[in-house]
């Protein structure tokens, strides 16, 4: 599709050999290497799709995981693109979701014999966890906040459910206690009564014993005094439990309340302090998020300033992860939200017609020639004038920071002088102060027989981490890295000496 | 050290490629949630206030970006939070401008880049989810790319191969196009939370920078992208932008909703290398002088544009 011969950039790339863009993608680190080490070209043109695209083989295991995700049923009852979206998310290239995709709607031959089946289900079951809480957790991190502040809600409710149960069951028990003890007396005492009438009528003859019935009588009634005195002291000692109950609880709302009271007044305080303070607000995620799920009215022509809620406006700020907090807005940013919300708009805002008052107004004529970038080489940016504004020189007077006096040590390189003069910070990376080369008079090909080597070494390390990209063992990458970090340092030296010189051509030329 | 201070909220601020003194600020009322937005077109100048003001555009909508045109010395183009792209002519009187405005993203316009190799085309990104393709002279855009699920928070061109852009996206990956191909032709998961931004190496065309609401920046190789080269901690919230140096070939500044900006050298074991907590409120928008080597602007929620020296206190006079 690409046709490489219409594609020339302005700036003077040599055209790219068209053989290029025939050379299958497993080779092309080979021809890269190729390319590099002979000096024809300034840059590395070889069809930079080559480079920007996936050149990995298409992964069976990812394919697999894949298929077995889009298999679940909760899965396929997302959207299309959210699915897609996930498996993209997880690392798959668009060629292996393409292909999961094709596969998935034939069923695995795996998932209909019975004796697999159960292994199919397993296999399922363990994605699920992994894709449900992605896809659960992805659509709203959120929701993970709202319940931590609802769990330390809970913590009061508990308190005051506790403090109640506790007292509705004294107070049950002490009218249960009431209710059943009061007619077990009664029929105590009736009981007695039966008993004092069948007695007598006993003893009908039993004039003397007048005198023990008398005696019994008394008994009785001392003991059911004492009974009376002994349920209503019960009666009582329940009755202070249940005022100690209900003291204790009205103690717990006094503390609450006095609480809330001084946080109040700590908040009172913090408004009447001086604006240069950030304002902290009482971190409501609720808030900040509410007005996402607002709807925005549609916009009508020229009436730009009509109050609509801009549901993603609070998503800018973009939402934050749910396990750190929320950065403190000022309170002013808290204040609009509300407003907002509320559905007032702010008064500071006023009618201005933005359009263009001639849609075809040509454009002025540049006064001056586009400048070439200090990346491309060969070609240095006009430093127009040394006539010492301020901000052109690099000042290496240093400040409080420790950091900026090394990154000031380091930027020391005015354009007049030739430091060599190493800082402190590059002593971590080299003992060795290389020599000032000499001026180059030919730029162009000083570039060519610098930039293979840093070249080469990159194109080595690409190569051979394609060659194990198949592998896709993590630790073999990590140490791969650590090994190119120590690449690195050597890298460093040779882009500080093509820095130099650069910066020393740049003096004689820059007028 | 020039300060600005702008009557809105500060959303972005460009180098012009053309002129080492001069700036634009694109700035967005009541913190870009709702209201008006300027741009500010900015001039150093030796002496007292640093820096002046030398025009000032209205809009009905915020500006979330603003970017300079690498073909015309006078022209820069405006993201608008109403799903507009304007473009304006400092050469021509104020009320002349906006010289255009096309409107066909569905949301808010994130970010602009302008292609510096070709010269003659530019990106836009959008919370509708698709990246457009326009070229000055055309009324309409010339592609629309359309694969992200969520909000396209920032586009870049390669600055060695001008058909390669990336998109960096709140789906939470990184996507690398060819315009000559139909769709992207790499996706990189780069973290487990949205991207905010990305931005290339400018010297190694294969490098790419990333920074994410997870606080890192993570700097990428695109040919062996399953493992970053680099991951930077040491923001304490969000990372807003990330941006490479034009002169140096791993030195990379980025800002950050904790307030400061900071300079990172990802080639070395010790990163940062510099800390500037010159803002009070979050940092958004940063960029790095292509023309003055080490000169640097920031700005920010609390209406302030800085621009200092490397190696400098932004807040120094």
């Amino acid at each position: 599709m690409a046709t490489h011969q219409q594609t020339q950039p302005p700036s003077d790339f040599p055209a790219p050999a068209d053989d290029n863009s025939q050379i299958p993608e497993a080779t092309k680190p080979a021809s890269e290497v190729q390319q590099a080490t002979i000096a024809q070209e300034t840059v590395k043109q070889d069809p930079p799709t080559s480079v920007f695209k996936n050149s990995e083989p298409i992964r069976e295991d990812q394919i697999q995981n894949a298929i077995k995700f889009l298999s679940h049923p909760r899965v396929k009852g997302s959207p299309v693109i959210h699915r897609r979206s996930f498996l993209e998310r997880k690392g798959l290239t668009k060629e292996e979701i393409d292909e999961a995709f094709r596969r998935v709607p034939d069923p695995p031959p795996s998932s209909q014999t019975t004796v697999t089946s159960q292994d199919g289900q397993q296999a399922v079951s363990t994605v699920q966890p992994q894709a449900m809480q992605p896809v659960v957790a992805a659509p709203a991190p959120l929701v993970v906040t709202p319940q931590a502040a609802f769990l330390s809600r809970f913590r009061w409710y508990h308190a005051i459910l506790a403090v109640g149960v506790l007292a509705a069951s004294g107070a049950g028990t002490a009218v249960f206690i009431k209710k059943s003890l009061i007619p077990r007396f009664k029929s105590w005492v009736q009981r007695i009564m039966l008993e004092e009438e069948t007695d007598p009528l006993k003893k009908a003859d039993a004039k003397p014993s007048l005198a023990e019935e008398a005696v019994a009588a008394g008994k009785a009634a001392s003991a059911a005094a004492s009974d009376v005195a002994r349920v209503s002291q019960e009666m009582m000692i329940t009755k202070n439990e249940e005022r100690k109950y209900f003291e204790d609880l009205t103690h717990l709302l006094g503390v609450q309340v006095q609480e809330m009271k001084s946080l109040s007044n700590n908040i009172r305080k913090l408004e009447g302090q001086p604006n240069n303070i950030p304002k902290i607000y009482s971190a409501d995620q609720e808030v900040y998020n509410g007005s996402v799920t607002a709807a925005r009215k549609p916009y009508t022509n020229g009436s730009n300033v009509d109050y609509d809620t801009r549901s993603a406006r609070s998503a800018s700020p973009p939402a934050p992860p749910a396990d750190s907090s929320v950065p403190p807005h000022p309170k002013s940013y808290m204040d609009i939200m509300s407003m907002i919300q509320r559905g007032e708009k702010p008064s500071n805002i006023r009618e201005i017609n933005d359009m263009p008052p001639n849609p075809n107004q040509p454009l002025s004529d540049p006064r001056i020639a586009p400048k070439s970038k200090p990346w491309d080489y060969g070609q240095a940016p006009q430093a127009e004038s040394s006539n010492g504004q301020w901000w052109q020189q690099k000042n290496p007077r240093s400040t409080d920071f420790g950091y900026e006096t090394t990154t000031a040590a380091r930027f020391t390189a005015n354009q007049n002088e030739t430091s060599t003069v190493e800082p402190a910070a590059f002593q971590r990376q080299r003992s060795w102060v290389p020599p000032q080369p000499p001026p180059v008079a030919m730029a162009e090909a000083a570039e060519a027989i610098r930039r293979p080597k840093p070249r080469a070494k990159i194109d080595q390390e690409a190569a051979a981490s394609d060659d194990q990209s198949g592998v896709s063992d993590e630790l073999q990458k990590i140490t791969k890295f650590s090994e190119s970090g120590g690449d690195g340092s050597e890298r460093i030296q040779i882009t500080e000496i093509e820095e130099e010189t650069e910066q020393q051509h740049i003096s004689p030329e820059g007028n | 050290m020039p300060v600005f201070k702008a009557p809105f909220n500060g959303y972005s601020v460009k180098f012009s490629p053309f002129y080492e003194s001069r700036l634009a600020v694109a700035t967005a009322q009541n913190f870009g949630i709702l209201g008006n937005g300027r741009i500010h077109v900015l001039e150093l100048a030796p002496g007292a206030p640093g820096v002046t003001e030398s025009v000032a555009y209205d809009t009905a909508d915020a500006v979330y970006d603003v970017c300079w045109s690498e073909s015309h010395d006078s022209v820069l183009i405006a993201a608008i939070g109403d799903g507009s792209v304007k473009i304006y002519d400092t050469a021509l009187p104020p009320p002349s401008n906006p010289i255009r405005s096309f409107q066909e993203h569905a949301r808010e316009v994130q970010s602009l880049d302008y292609n510096p190799t070709r010269r003659d085309s530019f990106l836009t990104s959008s919370w509708d989810d698709t990246v457009k393709l326009w070229a000055m002279d055309r009324p309409a855009s010339v592609r629309t790319f359309k694969e992200h699920v969520y909000c396209v928070y920032q586009a870049v061109w390669n600055p060695k191969h001008g058909d390669v852009f990336a998109s960096a996206s709140g789906d939470c990956t990184v996507r690398i196009w060819d315009v000559r191909e139909p769709g992207s032709t790499m996706i990189i998961p780069g973290h487990e939370y949205e991207i905010l931004s990305c931005d290339w190496n400018k010297y190694d065309d294969c490098i790419l920078a990333t920074s994410s609401v997870d606080k890192t920046v993570k700097v990428w190789d695109v040919r062996s992208y399953r493992v970053p080269l680099a991951v930077l901690n040491g923001h304490g919230y969000a990372v807003r932008k990330v941006k490479f140096s034009p002169h140096r070939r791993s030195l990379i500044a980025s800002c950050s909703y904790d307030m400061t900006v900071c300079l990172w050298d990802y080639m070395v074991e010790d990163a940062l290398v510099g800390r500037y907590d010159h803002h009070t409120e979050f940092a958004v928008g940063i960029d790095m002088s292509v023309l003055v080597e080490g000169l640097m602007a920031s700005t920010g929620w609390d209406e302030l544009v800085y621009v200092w020296q490397q190696g400098m206190d932004p807040r120094a006079s």
